[in-house]
């Protein structure tokens, strides 16, 4: 089986000097370690392991992935489906990676949204060779470059370069347009659960903790990586939903379940059932918070504002990413994406841009005052 | 055009594998909004009714008694209605001490005395459905006349857990029901917004007036208008997962309902939604390339031509742009314009002054004596 050895994965975080200092400082992580890595986890700065989230430009974003043993959720909006998407990926990569998958789901029949997850997109070889010859000038080049440069050559570091001689990639892009293998869903380690008639919590719980065990059945040193997914946690619809103090024990209980195994959770929630109180509990409890929001439709205002509305599906807020033995918090250029599929297959993540202004009408976005005002970038050099 | 949206949505019911699309007509207690509210109920159902293409109506009313809802319709469409009658006996009073006459009860209305349990009421409701199965419509819309009187007698998860059931089952095409925000938290508001595919609200045209410290003569005359009208919102949530926000004018006339367009007023979500943006300053493939394609008017292109300055008194072919209207006053201004009108990009450089010889290779500050 393919392992992913231990080396480190240049740092892709943006405009954070001192990860990046730490990084060059940071001891022969590059050396294998002693234990080989279960397939589909890779080791990134300050010695955490990551999972892939099934889209590539989220892991880069988050700066690896998500990391293994954290609590990820995912707050709803509840107009739009946007984090079914999120949801889908994550599983779908966790099946092609082998990884026992968790499912739980307010619906009566949870088994029928497997149906709905994306299979990998299939890579040319073309491609692959392409991407070897530039890894080789990159590294070339790359040797001299101070630190505080680094920021700037965010896609041409080929950090994925060790990975593509290896069977599995880490993060694999998935065309939602088709759905994933019969023979990979039957597979043993995916179960699903549903949450709907459940008047309680603890049902959910003790599958969890079930599901957490196994995976630590195998020997210690090559202990498989487990994904729980759990889809619109608070759900009106569900019998516990009255019970907030019980689903806030819920959630403790499992933080700290994931964090004694090799586990990741990610849950979906609509927090704008949850009374302010409550909803402000779940965010802090979360180690990685995003936020999907719905666009509206034919609104001349954003057409006007953003480049490519019309190919927009909805907007993606990342309100914290996870920490892992480092006191230095993350800082992103943007926290703000928005959600396009490329091609109508595969999920991308883009930078919004200010679309440009034409010199008549002036849409002044800068109501507030601010230096970047629309005009003033376009006519100062 | 929002009530011509919610009407034929409701009247379409769901595409195989959705579920079926559900309308919250959200009212407040604001005066006189309530009974506004109530007649854009009535005027759903009737238009839903009325089109006589096949749908029928499982009616569950609780707020009014179900023969007013009949005297509503004219005899032609009590067949394609079926009503649940909670309103005449919901705590079952009457039942209990006298047996209930089942001969003095007409066809269509179906007494329902135990409403805490709710199994039993979705029973009920499938039930009705599927008699209409039987006579031969197969779209089957059910309304509710106020999910606040049924969160009275049940708890609001099983309150939800039949609406979802409802918009799962195959018999029921589509679903609306009516809500008063006032007398809910606003987390069992958005609760039932959660659920459904689209929602109604009513708001007052002028704002009742804030008798601290306003004008208040002015404004009470004004407040007369919103006995007439109402400002009417719809969200309606999209299959591409986007949300359409619609904003029309409601009248009301003796009873009946009408609805006009209004010039819509943009709103500012667009603010609200995203942060500060910055232009794209990272060219694309392609842009780099026709970067590279421009042509710099150097008066040495390095390629051996003769030496062309372009003067802009003298017209070439190639030049797009009048340049002698740039002229001021014998200065002619440089420009430089990257324009991509063509395949590649063009610039376009007037001289400053004509006693320049081109490009002598002479350092202009060599007469500084420094």
């Amino acid at each position: 089986m393919a392992t992913g050895g231990g080396q480190q994965a240049r740092p892709t975080r943006p405009s954070s000097f001192s990860r990046v200092s730490s990084s060059s400082f940071s001891p022969a992580s590059s050396s294998s370690t002693s234990t080989s890595l279960p397939p589909g986890v890779r080791i990134g700065a300050n010695g955490a392991a990551f999972v892939s989230s099934g889209i590539p430009d989220l892991d880069r974003i988050l700066g690896g992935g998500f990391l293994v043993r954290s609590v990820v959720m995912v707050m709803e909006d509840a107009d739009a489906p946007h984090h079914l998407l999120l949801l889908r990926n994550f599983m779908s990569q966790g099946i092609v990676h082998g990884q026992s998958v968790l499912f739980a789901g307010p619906t009566k029949e949870p088994r029928s949204f497997l149906g709905t997850l994306p299979s990998p997109v299939v890579q040319k070889e073309g491609l692959k060779i392409k991407h070897d010859v530039s890894d080789v000038q990159d590294k070339e080049k790359g040797l001299r470059i101070a630190w505080q440069y680094k920021k700037y050559f965010g896609e041409l570091t080929a950090v994925d370069s060790h990975n593509r001689d290896k069977k599995q990639e880490y993060s694999s892009d998935f065309d939602l347009r088709k759905p994933l293998e019969r023979q990979l869903l039957n597979s043993q380690n995916i179960e699903c659960i549903s949450t709907q008639d459940a008047f309680d919590l603890s049902k959910l719980q003790n599958h969890c903790l079930t599901f957490v065990s196994k995976l630590s059945l195998k020997d210690g040193i090559n202990s498989n990586a487990g994904r729980i997914a759990i889809q619109s946690l608070c759900a009106p619809q569900c019998g516990y939903f009255e019970k907030d103090w019980d689903m806030l024990s819920f959630i403790r209980s499992l933080r700290a379940t994931v964090q004694s195994s090799n586990a990741v959770a990610v849950i979906t929630f609509p927090a704008s059932v949850l009374s302010n109180s409550i909803s402000k509990r779940w965010q802090h409890l979360a180690d990685t918070l995003l936020s999907v929001r719905a666009i509206p439709d034919e609104d001349k205002d954003l057409a006007k504002l953003l480049t490519g509305y019309q190919d927009m599906l909805g907007f993606l807020h990342v309100h914290k990413v996870a920490q892992f033995n480092s006191q230095v918090p993350v800082i992103l250029d943007a926290s703000t994406y928005s959600l396009k599929l490329q091609k109508r297959k595969s999920l991308v993540l883009e930078r919004l841009n200010q679309a440009p202004v034409e010199g008549s009408s002036g849409v002044s976005y800068a109501t507030s005052g601010s230096c970047s005002s629309s005009k003033g970038s376009l006519l100062d050099f | 055009m929002a009530e011509g949206l919610i009407v034929r949505s409701l009247r379409d019911g769901s595409l195989p594998g959705e579920h079926a699309p559900a309308l919250c007509l959200e009212d407040s207690l604001t005066p006189p909004l309530a009974s506004h509210s109530h007649a854009v109920f009535r005027h759903l159902l009737t238009s839903l009714l009325s089109t006589g293409t096949g749908t029928a109506v499982v009616l569950v009313a609780f707020h009014r008694s179900p023969s007013f809802y009949l005297s509503l319709l004219s005899p032609t469409f009590h067949n394609s209605i079926r009503l649940l009658d909670c309103y005449s006996d919901p705590l079952a009073w009457k039942s209990n001490h006298h047996p209930p006459p089942s001969s003095h009860s007409p066809q269509n209305i179906t007494l329902l005395t135990n409403l805490n349990h709710l199994p039993h009421f979705l029973s009920s409701i499938l039930h009705l459905a599927k008699d209409f199965g039987a006579q031969g419509h197969d779209r089957v819309t059910v309304a509710i006349d106020s999910v606040t009187h049924m969160l009275r007698h049940a708890p609001l998860p099983s309150v939800l857990q039949l609406l979802t059931n409802l918009r799962c089952h195959e018999k029921i095409s589509s679903l609306f029901w009516l809500i008063h925000t006032d007398l809910h938290e606003p987390k069992v508001i958005s609760s039932f917004e959660y659920i459904s595919t689209m929602i109604a609200s009513l708001q007052p045209i002028v704002q009742l007036p804030d008798y601290a410290n306003a004008n208040i003569s002015a404004s009470i005359t004004s407040l007369e208008e919103n006995y007439s009208k109402a400002k009417f919102n719809v969200r309606l949530k999209r299959r591409n997962g986007r949300v359409k926000l619609l904003c029309e004018e409601l009248l009301i006339e003796q009873g009946s309902v009408k609805f006009s367009s209004v010039p819509s007023v943009s709103s500012v979500v667009a603010q609200n939604l995203i942060p500060k943006v910055q232009f794209n300053i990272q060219l694309s493939d392609k842009e780099r390339m026709d970067r590279a394609n421009v042509v710099l008017p150097f008066e040495h292109q390095g390629n051996g031509q003769n030496i062309e300055i372009y003067d802009g008194r003298r017209s070439l072919s190639e030049s797009q742009k009048d340049p002698s209207s740039i002229k001021i006053g014998g200065l002619s201004e440089q420009k430089r314009s990257n324009n991509n009108k063509s395949e590649k990009g063009e610039i376009h450089y007037i001289r400053d002054s004509d006693d320049e010889q081109p490009d002598s290779d002479e350092d202009p500050d060599d007469d500084l004596d420094i």
